[in-house]
């Protein structure tokens, strides 16, 4: 162990890519990553995850004070009495706030105020997807055989939910660097509610459920590169000219 | 500059079920000759947009929820698919300009 953290390793990022050289094995992950919604019920062994929580454990936080709790769920009961929690409440969700069927016009005021009141968890999407959740056209975590759990504690410095971003992300890239497949599924806080999950998963002060991510093998090869938008860049240059590239 | 959204005129809007108007959906372009019908897309789809039908993949007749996540088209063993288009929000929110779609360049 000790000759590993002395020895200065040759990693891949020392030497700057030359223009327009390939990819390097970890932009590659960055590219190729996709989410994963069709798993295999093999299960992760437990010396994966243990290694893919590493790279969570040595992400970058603010003041170094490492905000977070991670929880496996690796109980295949456990994660199924979860998601028909998640249904549960998405249907409680869809029974006040859905005007968009017909004949429920009438809930459209209260959707209304609700999404000026949470204008990000009740945008459109989210808003829709409460919908496909209640009705069971989209899964929870997928038949994933292991869920990642992730809590922030709210006594750290600066913004402790943008720190379990930050690890959840190395997690993630980890994962799919071993070939494993991952899902980030933040449905998770309606467990907030239920009283249940609040013994089990200790979500009281300091701790605050932020997010969860499934992880398991995939079915098929999902990882792969797709086009994407390009978005406008403000560019502010070093001569004190302006430009916007894409 | 690019256009924005100022909070007020965000309150103003009416429906998000406009589409074509306040929404604009994402949309993909499936290639018959090369599809094989495995379904594999349609499971991949989290907005449930995909189906397999005659065994030939295609987007749902009814509203389909894309967002051009570009999960088909990385999962697709043949592929048969592209994104043509991305959601857009008109009200909701607008996205700072935005140039074509691309892969992942190298500069």
């Amino acid at each position: 162990m000790g000759k590993i953290l002395k020895k200065k390793q040759a990693s891949v990022g020392i030497d700057p890519p030359r223009k327009e050289a390939p990819f390097n094995p970890i932009e590659d992950v960055i590219f190729r990553r996709r989410s994963v919604r069709y798993y295999k019920k093999k299960q992760v062994p437990e010396y994966l995850i243990r290694r893919i929580l590493e790279a969570g454990r040595f992400a970058p936080s603010a003041g170094n004070a490492q905000p977070w709790k991670f929880i496996v769920v690796q109980d295949r009961q456990m994660i199924d009495e979860m998601t028909t929690d998640v249904i549960n409440q998405c249907k409680k969700f869809k029974k006040l706030l859905d005007y968009t069927q017909p004949g429920k016009e009438g809930r459209e005021r209260f959707a209304r105020f609700m999404q000026k009141k949470m204008p990000n968890k009740l945008h459109p999407i989210p808003f829709g997807a409460i919908s496909l959740i209640a009705d069971g056209k989209l899964g929870a975590w997928h038949g994933a055989p292991t869920v990642i759990v992730l809590l922030a504690d709210m006594r750290a410095p600066g913004n402790p939910p943008l720190d379990i971003g930050i690890a959840g992300q190395n997690i993630v890239l980890a994962a799919h660097s071993f070939g494993l497949g991952t899902c980030w599924m933040s449905f998770i806080t309606t467990l907030e509610r239920e009283k249940k999950w609040i013994e089990c998963f200790g979500i009281k002060y300091p701790y605050k459920l932020i997010t969860s991510i499934a992880v398991g093998y995939p079915k098929g090869i999902p990882d792969g590169y797709v086009n994407r938008e390009t978005q406008a860049i403000d560019w502010f240059s070093e001569d004190g000219t302006f430009k916007v590239v894409y | 500059m690019p256009e924005t959204i100022t909070k007020k005129d965000r309150k103003k809007v009416e429906s998000f079920n406009k589409i074509g108007e306040d929404v604009f959906l994402g949309e993909v372009k499936i290639q018959t000759k090369k599809c094989t019908g495995c379904g594999f897309c349609v499971n991949a789809c989290a907005a449930s947009a995909l189906e397999v039908k005659n065994k030939k993949a295609q987007m749902i007749d009814v509203l389909p929820m894309c967002m051009g996540c570009g999960d088909c088209v990385a999962i697709c063993p043949e592929n048969a698919i592209e994104l043509v288009k991305f959601i857009e929000f008109n009200l909701f929110f607008k996205y700072i300009d935005r140039g074509h779609p691309e892969w992942p360049r190298r500069f």
